[in-house]
């Protein structure tokens, strides 16, 4: 292998080739390409409809086992049978020969199974109908017994020659129908037949199983009296239609044990069969689920194969097989040694030819597993253009560092790091894993995670937070008078400046959210302006790469003298301010807001002056910015119109010159065209004009309200650090006053609810917001300054993931 | 009480990104340099501006619930 070029500051440079394959070994030269991964095809047959290509029988073909594929699948997931996955690697190409075996095996194997279920469903309806009858013939019996006993009781007198004549005079209808149908049946019944009927009907114990429904159902066995054939007719019509079944159960007793005996025998021949015939199926499908995945995975790559041949342009009669391609320039010598290697043996050798084209090639970043998350966070927003600067590559750390800005606490950061750790030092174990999303996603972000962690720790640190308590590291830079009285306000007195973050004398003061407010907010705009302006910096390296100085000169720099005559002049001024001890000097420190706004409203005019100067040097920073806007929305559209118009100019001139050139370069021209869809576009003065003042307008508001977006830096880690402050001292922080039993209990209950309510609410809720706003600073602020996008993804013909859906 | 050491550690930063920028590895040396030296330039940031923000203070901090035995 050779070295390859990194490709993750800007994406790796792509060549079209062009391959020429002989057409009997076009399959596996192709296989061959997929196992490398590294060649994104081009579809050469956009015109042609799908179902006229070339290769459309083998893919049907294919499709077929497919969907035999699915049918066992579906069996085995009935009969909860698991499809064995253990590792296996189809390093060689699979011969046409066992393809072949492959699909009619599974031909076979459908067949049988299809015919194996079948006739397990045909004897399961067998069994359910014999069932049925014996539940009825036993209803029958009870009935009869009940009436038996009844008449022995009330009319003994009566001779029983005269009621048996009675019984089996008016025949009976009986049978058996589901539970929630009772009622209808017998409403309809009394309805149609006027009450002229004697209707009895019992639960039947057991459920029984309903094929269609695919559950069990709750039945009734019942029995309908009444007189004459045509009222019999008119009753087992309306049985039917209620989806009765009906069953004749003989008069006398005799016979009904017989019967009763005969369909027990039945049932138990039945259920050995039964049981026999899903052996069988079982059998079979353990067998089938030992290698479907496998096939399985012969067949998709094949199936595959077959689609990427689809897009090569193909001709029967020229013997040949042409694919068209964008590989990584870096990558060709693999490629070409790959085939090679593979073609020795043949006579007619495959040629791979690089092709000079103006076509855009896709855009290929290479990642590895620390740096995939982060570029898929830049990729969710947009693709970048063809070698573009990749957003990826500095969001590996402004992400995770934004996001601490606003998480900074010690003990919370801990917490993540902690988790994130865990992912990553068993990711081995856990990549083979099933994951459902949730856990899916947080493995994928794992080294995100991981630096959201460390870093809160850091800002943490700073903020000198820990599950909102302070620590005292260093020495402070407070001192707190010595001699005071009980309750009396006390100020403390400065001796020095706290070396690494927050001075923890401030913590628990009555004025420490005054204090950390206005450090916040002065903190939020600082590294604001500073990513904004790393970011504008990214458009200069950009203009500078696709050599396009009027950008630089009508975009770059008055977009860059715009932000630092306003923001970069503030943030300068933040700076000084601090810098300057106002009690030495006797000063009066001036508001900086104040200040900014004043310098647009009353330029010249200072109230609280914060150096020498400052009114001339405010007065020019002005008039900058404002020459600054004209500048943007005017000299890159003038000096294109002009290069427009010399075009124009020029191409008149060589109309009138060349006449007997241009007739031989029509003709290649229109072919040219027609290949080139949609990569040339329309350039007229009104257009650009448009775009421009768009892009002056939203560069300019931007400006201000981008600044004022990162103050959701402040909101969100004041609220992160109030929130823990209050959940410390609503739950744990009132255990530490009981003492003795009370007390012990009470800590441990109090430090439950305060660890659990830290992770739920603090950690992974607040820890979403700031996610979710770090993204945003990332995607709308940073983002707008540079990136074009536009781009499409390189996604080379691989068998990776092919069944990523299946199982 | 002094502003200088912000400037002392922006000139060991910078010289800790030039080793970051010179010793890094031969594979994914773009990722290594970007990244360490973007991680060292917005700590030392948030660190200054921390340590300027304290440098001379407007407010001192005040509490009116001190016992005079707890201050240290």
């Amino acid at each position: 292998m050779s070295e390859k070029e990194e490709a993750v500051f800007r994406s790796a440079d792509m060549s079209l080739v062009q391959i020429y394959v002989p057409t009997e070994v076009s399959r596996d030269i192709i296989y061959k390409i997929g196992q490398l991964d590294i060649i994104q095809f081009r579809d050469l047959n956009s015109k042609v409809n799908e179902f006229q290509r070339s290769f459309v029988k083998e893919i049907r073909k294919l499709d077929n086992v497919e969907r035999q594929f699915i049918l066992f699948k579906k069996e085995l997931n009935l009969k909860d049978i698991e499809i064995k996955q253990y590792p296996f690697e189809i390093e060689s190409i699979p011969q046409q020969k066992v393809i072949d075996e492959l699909i009619e095996n599974s031909q076979l194997l459908e067949n049988r199974v299809v015919q194996l279920r079948d006739s397990v469903e045909s004897l399961y309806e067998t069994q359910r109908n014999l069932k049925q009858f014996k539940y009825t013939i036993q209803a029958v019996d009870n009935f009869f017994q009940f009436d038996q006993k009844a008449l022995i009781g009330e009319d003994s007198i009566l001779e029983s020659d005269g009621s048996r004549d009675l019984r089996s005079a008016s025949s009976f209808i009986s049978g058996v129908i589901n539970r929630d149908k009772v009622f209808v049946l017998q409403q309809i019944l009394w309805r149609t037949l006027r009450g002229n009927l004697y209707y009895h009907s019992e639960d039947v114990v057991d459920e029984v199983w309903d094929e269609k429904k695919q559950e069990f159902v709750a039945k009734n066995s019942f029995i309908i009296f009444s007189h004459g054939i045509l009222i019999h007719e008119r009753i087992r019509k309306i049985c039917d239609s209620l989806d009765a079944d009906l069953y004749d159960v003989d008069v006398s007793f005799e016979s009904r044990k017989e019967q009763l005996s005969d369909v027990n025998m039945k049932l138990s021949d039945l259920s050995t069969v039964l049981s026999e015939s899903e052996n069988a199926l079982s059998s079979e499908l353990i067998a089938i689920s030992k290698d479907l995945a496998k096939w399985w995975e012969i067949i998709t790559r094949e199936k595959a194969v077959y689609k990427t041949m689809n897009k090569c342009d193909y001709d029967g009669s020229r013997k040949t097989l042409i694919g068209e391609g964008w590989t990584p320039t870096d990558s060709i010598n693999d490629l070409t040694t790959t085939i090679k290697g593979y073609d020795q043996s043949q006579s007619i050798p495959t040629i791979i030819n690089v092709l000079d084209t103006n076509r855009t090639p896709p855009t290929y970043t290479r990642t590895n597993k620390f740096t995939v998350a982060f570029q898929s966070i830049c990729d969710a927003y947009g693709v970048p253009k063809y070698k573009e600067i990749n957003p990826g590559l500095p969001t590996i750390v402004t992400f995770p560092f934004m996001f601490a800005i606003m998480f900074g606490d010690m003990g919370h950061g801990f917490i993540v790091t902690l988790a994130a750790l865990a992912l990553v030092l068993n990711e081995k174990k856990l990549n083979n894993m099933k994951k459902d999303e949730i856990f899916d996603m947080a493995f994928t972000g794992r080294y995100v995670l991981l630096l959201m962690g460390v870093f809160s720790m850091y800002t943490g640190f700073l903020y000198n937070d820990i599950f909102s308590r302070s620590m005292t590291v260093f020495t402070s830079g407070w001192k707190w008078p010595e001699n005071f009285k009980i309750g009396e306000t006390i100020y403390a007195e400065q001796i020095g400046t706290y070396i690494f973050g927050l001075d923890p004398a401030w913590h628990g003061t009555e004025n420490a959210l005054l204090f950390s407010n206005s450090y916040k907010m002065k903190l939020s705009i600082l590294m604001g302006y500073s990513h904004m302006t790393y970011s504008l910096f990214f458009s200069l390296f950009n203009y500078i790469y696709f050599k396009s100085p009027i950008d630089i000169i009508g975009n770059f720099i008055p977009g860059l003298l715009f932000m630092q005559g306003i923001f970069g002049y503030l943030s300068l001024c933040i700076v000084y301010k601090w810098t300057v001890n106002w009690f030495a000097t006797g000063r009066q420190p001036p508001g900086l807001l104040n200040m900014l706004i004043n310098m647009f409203l009353s330029p010249g005019n200072i109230a609280e002056p914060l150096y020498d100067g400052q009114s001339s040097i405010q007065v020019f920073l002005v008039i900058v910015a404002l020459i600054c806007v004209p500048w943007l929305l005017l000299v890159k559209p003038l000096y294109l119109k002009r290069q427009i118009d010399r075009e124009a100019k020029h191409h008149a001139y060589s109309q009138l010159n060349g006449d007997a050139d241009l007739i031989d370069e029509v003709p290649a021209n229109t072919n040219e065209e027609e290949e080139e869809e949609g990569d040339h576009e329309e350039h007229n003065f009104g257009d650009i004009m448009i775009h421009q003042v768009i892009h002056t307008i939203e560069f300019c508001l931007n400006c201000v309200s981008h600044t004022a977006s990162y103050l959701r830096l402040w909101a969100l880690s004041l609220a992160h650090a109030q929130l823990s402050t209050v959940l410390w001292s609503m739950t744990i922080g009132n255990a530490f006053g009981p003492t003795g039993f009370v007390g012990s209990i009470m800590v441990v209950f109090l430090f439950a609810m305060w660890f659990t309510l830290s992770i739920c609410i603090l950690v992974v809720m607040e820890g979403t917001s700031a996610m979710l706003h770090s993204l945003r600073l990332h995607w709308v602020e940073s983002m707008s300054k540079y990136f074009e996008g536009g781009g499409v993804l390189y996604e080379p013909f691989t068998f990776k993931g092919l069944l990523d859906n299946v199982f | 009480m002094s502003g200088y050491i912000v400037v002392a550690v922006f000139i060991v930063v910078i010289s800790l990104s030039c080793l970051a920028w010179v010793f890094a590895p031969k594979e994914n040396t773009t990722v290594f340099r970007s990244s360490v030296i973007l991680a060292l330039a917005m700590c030392y940031l948030m660190w200054a501006i921390t340590y300027l923000a304290q440098l001379h203070p407007l407010e001192a901090p005040r509490r009116s619930d001190l016992r005079p035995e707890k201050t240290e």
